[in-house]
């Protein structure tokens, strides 16, 4: 045996437990999505390829002519769409404030403040919008002091989208901008002395200086929040969503959660979830492939 | 306004001096600020307030800037809620679980990949990159935990999420900055990679492993959904799902715990609502009183992670 041989053997071994979990947990799913091509029901053999009934793609053909297929498309995309349209440039400004702010103190509490909602848990966050969108909560309380009437906005399907928007971004902002932050930092101050002697103001040199810093940065995070405009956050839906809003609020991940799992229809689930994963792969290297051709920064 | 006008004309006659100019902008920047500070933060303060408000002014929704009365006997309530400290306890212990393991894993992980000498290293990058984009989904994984016997058990939540390729990718990242001096020294006095990764890569590896475990321990605290799927046996459910339970489903009436009370007038007029601000409360006080102190980790993490391989 040679030295070279035994020391990859050592390092396989050391690598092994890490190899075997891989190939158990995500290998083993990968090849059950098989099953969104037969009729699988609990019992039968396991994502076996013999002694079962393929069904083709009729999972897939029902899920298109199925009455949910227009809702679920459209309210997936919307909801990720708004996020994106009305979130996707507050860290960007909230980074630019931040940016202006002398370092001390006062600086360091705003950007620790602004971060606390992203280490809260979304079922916290849930329990807390509930309660403020109630019938009787803050929000139609506030509503009563200006004058106006209650309105049912956990039940109004119309007020779905807004609430979700909100919510989403009022938990990200904060935390998102530090890429931003991190990008201006490493901006040369002589930059901006340079730019005071030629008689810049403030404004001026944000515009010239400290955007131009973090323009790839925000062209990076605008493709791949292109790239994500089919992933709604589906497990913070699922929390704050309920049946009389579904007409605006289910959406794929949470129409798989519903009907796939808690209905044991695992094969028709399966369909979805890979009809999903695929559309959202596409995206990704679309988004990708977009980011390589304009930026130097590729994820593959 | 007329502050305003004379600045700016300032300014226009003398662009050197802008800093005399700029007090109007930092006074209205530092107001935005803190604007945006007390909008991020007033959601937390209301439920903290109306937590300890009492029941009558909280019912009424009087309650928006101060604490109007002071009563404390939600918090009684919760406290002596023997199932609120079962999934605490639950919560503990899958933490302390998921950590060690995150470490582990992501460790014995990286480490070989950073070997230039072994056999296949492309083939294992990919093997490893391939689940980051492809997945079979919920379904799959949930008919294999229920195959493999885990469904129902703690394992379930503890053995699918032991391994994180994320952090396999970050800690390798981390041993490549390490010299090959090192490296080869500890080599040419006969140790073995197990002894090299234990004895001289790990205890100068603390920084990128307190950054996993950050992630791991925050990660583990705030989930749920591999509760909600895995668990249906409450006894097994960590704090998240208690509290799913309790403010989203409203499955578990709170009023229920003060059975021994009923006599209690005052326990009586607890407003179902205003024990779900105490149970929040409660439960996001560790969380609230730490992240000030983990969240350079997480920041270090996020930067780390962005960075180009």
């Amino acid at each position: 045996m040679s030295f070279r041989w035994r020391d990859n053997m050592q390092l396989y071994l050391i690598m092994l437990p890490v190899l075997v979990h891989i190939f158990i947990f995500s290998y083993i799913p990968m090849y059950g999505v098989i099953i969104a091509f037969q009729n699988y029901y609990p019992g039968k053999p396991f994502f076996s390829l013999h002694d079962t009934d393929w069904v083709g793609f009729r999972h897939f053909i029902d899920f298109f002519n199925g009455p949910y297929f227009g809702r679920l498309m459209r309210n997936t995309f919307l909801l990720s769409f708004y996020f994106l349209v009305f979130g996707f440039w507050v860290p960007i400004l909230f980074a630019l404030l931040l940016n202006e702010l002398k370092s001390g103190i006062f600086k360091k509490y705003v950007q620790t403040a602004s971060y606390l909602p992203h280490f809260i848990s979304n079922v916290v966050v849930a329990g807390m919008v509930l309660s403020f969108i109630n019938t009787d909560g803050i929000v139609n309380a506030i509503v009563k002091l200006f004058g106006g009437t209650p309105v049912a906005l956990n039940t109004e399907p119309g007020y779905f989208p807004a609430i979700y928007t909100i919510t989403s971004i009022w938990k990200s902002f904060g935390w998102s901008s530090i890429l931003y932050l991190a990008a201006m930092s490493s901006v040369d101050p002589h930059l901006y002395e340079a730019a005071k002697m030629d008689g810049a103001n403030r404004f001026k040199q944000m515009l010239h200086i400290t955007l131009p810093s973090i323009r790839p940065t925000i062209f990076i995070l605008l493709i791949f929040a292109i790239g994500n405009l089919l992933s709604a956050n589906s497990e913070f839906i699922l929390l704050i969503y309920n049946p009389m809003v579904y007409e605006t609020a289910d959406v794929i991940g949470t129409y798989l959660y519903r009907d796939g799992l808690l209905g044991g229809n695992f094969s028709s689930g399966t369909a979805v979830g890979l009809f999903i994963s695929l559309l959202n792969f596409t995206l990704l290297y679309i988004a990708n492939s977009l980011s390589r051709k304009y930026s130097d920064y590729a994820l593959w | 306004m007329v502050r305003g006008s004379t600045m700016a004309a300032s300014v226009r006659r003398n662009p050197n001096k802008i800093k005399q100019g700029s007090v109007a902008v930092d006074i209205v920047l530092y107001a935005l600020a803190l604007f945006i500070c007390l909008i991020t933060l007033y959601p937390f303060y209301l439920v903290v307030i109306m937590s300890i408000s009492s029941p009558t002014e909280v019912a009424a929704m009087n309650v928006f800037w101060y604490p109007k009365g002071f009563f404390l006997d939600s918090y009684k309530l919760i406290v002596s809620d023997t199932k609120m400290w079962w999934a605490y306890s639950n919560t503990l212990i899958y933490v302390a679980a998921g950590t060690l393991l995150n470490c582990l894993t992501a460790v014995l992980g990286a480490y070989p990949l950073t070997v230039r000498t072994l056999k296949g290293r492309k083939w294992l990058v990919a093997f490893l990159l391939i689940p980051m984009y492809f997945g079979g989904g919920l379904i799959p994984s949930y008919l294999l935990v229920n195959k493999l016997g885990l469904y129902n058990t703690m394992f379930a939540v503890i053995i699918p999420g032991m391994v994180s390729i994320w952090n396999i990718i970050l800690v390798r990242t981390f041993f490549t900055t390490i010299p090959d001096g090192l490296k080869e020294s500890a080599f040419i006095d006969g140790a073995s990679h197990l002894q090299l990764l234990f004895r001289v890569i790990l205890p100068i590896s603390k920084p990128i492993l307190a950054v996993i475990a950050i992630y791991s321990v925050v990660g583990i605290w705030n989930s749920w959904f591999d509760a909600l799927v895995y668990l249906p046996n409450e006894k097994l459910h960590p704090l998240q799902m208690y509290l799913y339970r309790v403010v989203v489903q409203q499955s578990v009436d709170l009023k229920m715990l003060s059975l021994e009370d009923t006599k209690n007038a005052v326990a009586n007029m607890l407003s179902n609502i205003q024990l779900k601000y105490a149970i929040i409360v409660f439960t996001t006080l560790p969380v609230i009183f730490t992240y000030p102190f983990f969240q350079k980790y997480f920041i270090k993490g996020a930067l780390l992670g962005s960075l180009k391989e």
